[in-house]
């Protein structure tokens, strides 16, 4: 099996904190990480590759520093890193993103055929779910998103089986690869690295890739190739809240003006006392 | 104000403003600016102070002497506008949902009338599916002028292929200006497929949209950064804009049976290559802890400060008192008190029940964000200063486990009365 797995760098939004005084952001301190899904789709690479052989190979477009999240997917049993860097590639929307991973996995579809892209479910950062079925339609892969679990790969009859989150439960669903998974964050558990595999990681060279090795088309990479721009921020506006009840001293009364205020709106009322009957 | 080396009055990034859209990284003419810990910072020795990153920064986070230049962020409309001439109308994708329209896809409809209504334009609904004539007529009863079907066997159940190719056609046919899609599972599957397709943007998880009416734009507001910070996204350039939105952000508008409109058919060209079939469903059963609480009109709400095993029988027959479920906060479910599904939030569920009791929920934007919808809120918490107050209809300070009780018990007597 030939799997390829995408991997972003993402700043830890968990530690991203506003300042309440010049509403902006508290950057300082703030680290980067591997996306959490991400590290999910590499597992489910790995354990694909201790299970049927082939290799697994990371790639992620970013700045020149997104090389520690290969180097890390290395160490857990990646065979090669790529990054694709380029400032043309900067600015790049989601459109563009699948663009540009997905020239670059035509590049690595020319030695071998590509078996499995494995994406993550989404991006804690950019949070869009986008770039995975966009790779998928670019390549005219089988795309199958949400994926709770692998449950076969039929290597002869080139056939996958996965297990995906739907409304309402899960289906089991089965076609042919080459496909684009996108993973949950329960597929997988992912391993720890080893001692000897951190030493070797640290001594292996990750593979760059530039605008042209990929032959990108200038004009739909980066800024230039994303309909969509950012224009303007702000904050959530603040609503105003109602009354509060002191229940410390007096809780049967605090219980009750706190439910008048609840029902005197006569329409509220109404379909509360019914039950929320039609 | 920085000078470099050279004495050359140089730009600054401001890296608490900066949200890393790198659009300065791509505008600038001499590649001085890279992104280092998802934030943009300039090689003062590499500035020539030209200003560029200054202007086209939307959020200011640069800081730079000269005056901001207006024109220089303008582009030339003048000829798109010709282009766009085609494109008419905003368009909604109905979801097909055991058998009628998902509830978000008449939500989005009602939008769109609004939308469209500043256009003066049309409200185009777009279905497929097999055997759908009837959500149709719903589609026109929400609010429709139009609607355009691909009926056909293969549509009978979702997959990314047919379905991103019926929609993709629907769109090149049509040729909507605007195009809403519920961000639903479905939705969030085929959004993409469809705007890679014909090659235009796709903004996700809107939770406010609005027009330009003079430029015809769609405004795109939604959530970034945990919900800290709004971010309102263009697609000045590309037709359709396309947007996903959740369900329950936008109110379901009535529906009028009298109304009339136009159903336009058109065959399904049947995508390429093999499609994959699905081999088994397996629903949730509703009283294993899955019940989805987006579909009820009243939730108990369970907080940190609620998230012992002890209180869950009281928190249950409040629900049951009120008609409807317990939820939970995040912390609760990390807990594992409560499965993911209950969780509403950010990163769980958005809803907008009638009534929403939060208890011992502290009301962090991340889970805010995913209730701010609901009709009536009553917290009940025990520090004065917790933001859940700040956006109930009234609170109730004290200790849920004195409170609750009494809710129950006061609630009944007012079930009994009326
Ligand atoms: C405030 C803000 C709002 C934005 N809103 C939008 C928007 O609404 N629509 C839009 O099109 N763009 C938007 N963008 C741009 C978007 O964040 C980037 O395009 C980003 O590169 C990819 O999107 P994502 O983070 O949402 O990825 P997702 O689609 O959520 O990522 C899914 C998976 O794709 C893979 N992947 C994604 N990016 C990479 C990468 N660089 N390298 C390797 N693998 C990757 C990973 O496996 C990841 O788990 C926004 C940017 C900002 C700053
Ligand atoms: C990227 C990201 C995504 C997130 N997504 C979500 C999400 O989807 N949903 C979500 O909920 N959170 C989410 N969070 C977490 C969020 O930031 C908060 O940490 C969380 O919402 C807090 O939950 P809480 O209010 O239950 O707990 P706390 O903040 O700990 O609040 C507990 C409250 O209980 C009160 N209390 C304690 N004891 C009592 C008592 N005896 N009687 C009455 N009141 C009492 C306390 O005064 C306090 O206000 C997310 C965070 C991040 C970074």
């Amino acid at each position: 099996m030939n799997v390829i797995c995408c991997l972003k760098q993402v700043p830890n939004t968990a530690e991203v904190k506003i300042d309440p005084e010049t509403n902006t952001l508290i950057r300082a301190g703030v680290e980067s990480i591997t996306n959490p899904y991400d590290t999910v789709a590499l597992e489910a690479g790995l354990i694909i590759k201790d299970k049927y052989g082939g290799t697994v190979t990371a790639i992620s477009m970013g700045p020149p520093q997104a090389e520690e999240i290969l180097r890390e997917a290395i160490a857990l049993g990646a065979d090669e890193g790529i990054l694709l860097s380029d400032r043309a590639f900067a600015g790049a929307d989601t459109l563009a993103t699948s663009y540009t991973l997905a020239k670059a996995i035509q590049q690595l579809e020319r030695p071998a055929p590509v078996d499995l892209v494995l994406c993550g479910k989404q991006a804690i950062d950019g949070d869009t779910a986008q770039v995975g079925p966009g790779i998928a339609t670019r390549l005219g892969y089988g795309q199958f998103t949400y994926v709770a679990e692998i449950r076969e790969i039929d290597e002869a009859k080139r056939r996958i089986t996965v297990k995906r989150k739907v409304e309402g439960g899960f289906e089991v669903i089965r076609g042919p690869l080459p496909a684009v998974l996108t993973v949950e964050l329960d597929l997988a558990k992912p391993r720890r690295a080893s001692l000897p595999r951190l030493i070797y990681s640290l001594r292996t060279g990750i593979t760059l890739w530039n605008a042209e090795t990929i032959h990108g088309d200038p004009q739909r990479l980066g800024l230039k190739g994303s309909p969509t721009w950012v224009k303007k921020i702000f904050s959530p506006p603040l609503k105003q809240g109602g009354p509060v009840f002191d229940a410390r001293k007096e809780p049967r009364r605090a219980v009750e003006d706190c439910l008048n205020i609840l029902l005197a709106d006569e329409m509220f009322a109404w379909h509360f006392l019914k039950r929320w009957e039609r | 104000m920085a000078k470099n080396l050279k004495g050359i009055e140089v730009a600054e990034i401001i890296s608490d403003k900066c949200i890393g859209c790198q659009i300065c990284v791509a505008e600038c003419p001499v590649g001085a600016i890279e992104m280092k810990g998802g934030v943009a910072c300039i090689d003062p020795e590499i500035c020539i102070g030209c200003g560029k990153c200054f202007e086209v920064c939307p959020v200011e986070a640069v800081r730079f002497e000269k005056e901001r230049r207006e024109d220089a962020v303008t582009k030339p409309e003048e000829t798109q506008k010709d282009i766009y001439a085609d494109y008419r109308g905003v368009a909604v994708f109905i979801e097909v949902w055991n058998g009628g329209g998902a509830s978000v896809s008449w939500e989005l409809t009602g939008k769109a009338r609004e939308l469209a209504g500043k256009l003066q334009t049309k409200v185009i609904g777009l279905l497929a599916g097999h055997e759908v004539d009837g959500v149709a007529g719903e589609a026109i009863a929400y609010g429709c002028d139009e609607v355009h079907i691909i009926d056909d066997p293969l549509l009978k159940v979702y997959l990314s292929r047919s379905y991103g190719k019926a929609l993709s056609d629907l769109c090149q046919k049509v040729k909507p200006e605007i195009v809403l899609v519920g961000a639903t599972p479905v939705g969030r599957d085929l959004a993409s497929v469809v705007a890679t397709t014909i090659g235009t943007g796709l903004t996700a998880d809107c939770t406010g949209l609005d027009i330009d009416e003079e430029k015809r734009l769609l405004l795109m507001t939604r959530p970034t950064f945990g919900g800290n910070i709004m971010a309102t996204i263009f697609c000045e350039h590309h037709r359709p804009q396309m947007s996903t939105v959740r369900p329950k952000v936008f109110a379901l508008c009535p529906r009028d049976e009298g109304r009339k409109g136009d159903v336009h058919r058109y065959p399904l060209e049947p995508p390429h290559g093999e499609l994959p079939e699905i081999v088994e469903f397996v629903r949730h059963v509703a009283d294993e802890g899955t019940a989805d609480i987006t579909r009820f009109p009243a939730l108990v709400v369970a907080g940190k400060g609620a998230c012992d095993p002890e209180s869950a029988p009281m928190l249950q027959e409040l629900a049951d008192v009120v008609g409807g479920v317990v939820a939970c906060s995040r912390p609760v479910v990390e807990a594992g008190f409560m499965p993911y599904e209950r969780q509403v939030g950010q990163t769980g569920k958005t809803v907008a029940p009638k009534l929403y009791f939060a208890i011992g929920v502290s009301g962090a934007v991340q889970h805010l964000v995913g209730m701010q919808g609901s009709e009536k809120i009553v917290a009940v918490n025990s520090d004065p200063s917790a933001p859940i107050f700040n956006i109930a209809t009234a609170g109730i300070l004290g200790d849920y486990r004195q409170v609750v009780p009494l809710l129950i018990e006061e609630l009944r007597k007012k079930l009994k009365g009326g």
